[in-house]
């Protein structure tokens, strides 16, 4: 709504005086002048935090409620995910497969496409990476298997996010319930496998594929937790926020999703930048489980993504789908979902508790968007 | 009773846990408020009857208390979508996690418990009308309550001011609200009606079918709800064809199963999300240009 009689008036050079003396000026707010002014963004910087804190007082009630003892709880949390170096490592590795199936929703989300698909991509990347490092693991050298496992991995999942993609641009079948229905179906098959047809002969009776050889296994840095996975995970960022915001690609993605219509009259191949959107989304997200695989689980198992892919898609909207934030994001989710396990032992709770607190925090920027908007 | 019959009979059944929600979605949606939430309505709903009816032991109280639970959802995601301007996308699968996380840290209690499920009705008459009569007339009051209420929901959107207005609402809420109507207050009822039916949906997969309950127990069925009412393409009856196809593909792949046919188990649980996929894969274009106009604008953004 914009004043345009005022600006009328103004440009066709009539003194503003002459305007009726009762029209206001501006909306008056009244005791607005009684206030401390704050500017739009600092206010909604200020708000969010009140946000925060009642959010975290909230998920204090429930814990209660549960019969813990709410400052135990969040120094738990703290202390098992981020005060010794054992955990803080454990976040950061459990940040890779979150952060990059969260930039799998960013990528895509340039164009103005949902993909909700991450935990199916993770799987799949997962899986092929299982299929090529239990195949070729024993007998070539590992760098060559490490290789071959990211780069299948990523295939996968580029080519089981390009199936939402192609489903969207040749059929007109909506990408964000497509890529949800294909999580199950990618848990299905990876059942399948885990149950049947790759289990373990060794693993006593446990519903798992086999190890990866020694030599396929990402081999671990300075004598740390963690592994050449995580400086991998690092370049392929770095490389992401270049494709986003130094490439044509990435300013052509950025035109498709403010108007499609306009990118198409101005003569973009709109298709082959959402497929392509979606394809590389799927990469990424299937070489984050390809990591995860072969430097932390090793082998596949029934519980590997454990909702990781969901909470991807709650870190990239916490992140506004920018490359950096949504790597912050994801490593305050890992940390949050880390400490379920820290949780279940000190205080007796439930772990998938961490699954409410998480929903807690994202409610946050979804319910300040009005002012965000107004702020930005 | 042959193998046909059987699996028509379970069909019913097992498709009015996908049918209920999806009715609820059609509210929804035609009011220009996608739900992925149904998913968590449909939790919520499930442990909410099953719950009520464990400790109260009145089956009743419980279909009231999976409603009641439904509703609480719905009421969240109305009032973070059209009243606070938040993404529908994003705010359902956060009410779905938060819904994972309650019902699972609340429900640990009642896992490994049990109860009588529903009793089937044979309705008068009706129910010895040979073939037919036991595949629809012979089952459990909520399997009715579905009839009952595509009828319902077909007479008003299609021949009330109600529903008129509903409709419009999908399509254009400014025009709405520029002849007087009200369209956040249409869009919060409707989400929050279709909600309910969401946990209606929850409690007969509960105490409707099996009679317990058990952590995550819809798995992704809230989601083909959704589905459903896309390559339904937003029609009464159509969502009803296509919630009773589900049902019968998986109730005729446990009949094949117990008729000793090897039907892989793993492709069996597949089945559901294939075959919604496949749907949407044929009907999704053909389905496209009626899709309500205001929710189009929420389908292709996100953030």
């Amino acid at each position: 709504m914009t004043a345009t009689p005022v600006n009328e008036s103004s440009v066709r050079g009539t003194d503003v005086d002459q305007l009726p003396p009762e029209q206001p000026v501006g909306p008056e707010v009244p005791g607005a002048a009684s206030r401390i002014r704050l500017g739009p963004g600092s206010r909604y910087t200020l708000i969010s935090a009140l946000g925060y804190v009642t959010s975290l007082a909230i998920f204090g009630v429930l814990v209660a409620v549960k019969g813990a003892e709410p400052i135990s709880v969040y120094h738990t949390i703290i202390s098992s995910t981020l005060l010794n170096g054992d955990a803080l490592q454990q976040t950061v590795l459990r940040a890779i497969p979150i952060g990059l199936a969260a930039l799998a929703v960013a990528v895509p989300a340039r164009a103005g496409l949902i993909n909700v698909g991450g935990e199916g991509q993770l799987i799949m990347g997962a899986v092929a990476a299982t299929g090529i490092g239990v195949a070729i693991g024993a007998a070539v050298p590992g760098a060559l298997s490490w290789v071959a496992m990211c780069v299948g991995g990523a295939l996968a999942g580029a080519m089981w996010a390009a199936l939402s993609g192609v489903l969207r641009t040749w059929l007109g079948a909506s990408e964000a319930v497509t890529t949800l229905l294909l999580n199950f179906i990618a848990n299905d098959v990876m059942l399948y496998l885990i149950y049947q047809a790759w289990k373990d002969p060794h693993g006593s009776g446990q519903p798992q594929s086999r190890p990866l050889a020694h030599a396929a296994q990402l081999p671990k840095m300075f004598g740390s937790q963690l592994n050449i996975g995580v400086l991998i995970a690092l370049v392929v960022v770095a490389a992401t926020w270049f494709l986003l915001q130094r490439t044509g690609w990435g300013f052509q993605l950025r035109v498709v999703g403010g108007n499609i219509e306009a990118a198409r009259r101005a003569g973009l191949r709109v298709n082959s930048l959402l497929l392509s959107s979606m394809a590389v989304g799927g990469a990424l997200a299937g070489l984050g489980g390809a990591l995860n695989l072969a430097g932390v689980e090793t082998q596949l198992r029934p519980d590997i993504t454990v909702t990781f892919g969901y909470v991807a898609f709650l870190a990239s909207f916490l992140g506004r789908h920018q490359p950096v934030k949504v790597v912050g994001a994801a490593l305050l989710f890992s940390a949050v979902a880390l400490s379920g396990n820290g949780l279940q032992i000190t205080d007796g709770l439930d772990g998938t508790i961490v699954d409410i607190l998480l929903a807690l925090i994202v409610a946050v920027p979804l319910i300040m968007a009005k002012y965000r908007r107004r702020a930005a | 009773m042959n193998g046909v019959e059987q699996a028509l009979i379970g069909g019913v059944s097992g498709g009015t846990a996908i049918l209920l929600p999806a009715l609820g979605e059609l509210i929804s949606e035609r009011a220009g408020v996608i739900n992925l939430g149904t998913e968590g309505a449909m939790l919520a709903g499930a442990l909410g009857a099953y719950a009520m009816t464990e400790s109260s032991g009145v089956i009743w109280y419980g279909i009231i208390a999976g409603v009641l639970a439904g509703a609480v959802v719905g009421l969240a995601h109305s009032w973070i979508t059209v009243r606070r301007g938040g993404d529908q996308i994003a705010s359902g699968l956060l009410l779905w996690f938060l819904a994972l996380g309650v019902t699972s840290v609340f429900g640990t209690d009642y896992v490994g418990t049990a109860i009588t499920p529903l009793s089937n009705i044979a309705i008068p008459g009706l129910h010895s009308i040979p073939w037919i009569g036991a595949i629809l007339f012979d089952q459990n009051v909520l399997v009715y309550a579905g009839y009952v209420l595509v009828a319902v929901i077909w007479f008003v959107f299609y021949r009330t001011r109600v529903g008129l207005i509903l409709r419009a609402t999908g399509e254009r809420p400014e025009v709405v609200a520029a002849t007087g109507g009200k369209p956040q207050l249409v869009q919060i009822v409707a989400v929050t009606i279709g909600a309910c039916l969401g946990g209606l949906g929850g409690a007969q997969l509960s105490i409707g079918y099996v009679g317990n309950w058990f952590n995550n127990m819809t798995s992704g069925y809230g989601f083909v709800a959704v589905a459903v009412v896309l390559f339904a393409a937003w029609r009464p009856m159509r969502v009803l064809g296509g919630a009773y196809l589900f049902g019968i593909v998986l109730a005729a792949a446990s009949v094949l199963q117990a008729h000793g046919v090897s039907v892989n188990q793993y492709l069996l649980d597949a089945l559901p999300y294939l075959v919604t996929l496949l749907a949407l894969a044929l009907f999704a274009r053909r389905g496209r240009s009626e899709t309500p106009e205001a929710l189009t604008r929420s389908l292709s953004r996100s953030g």
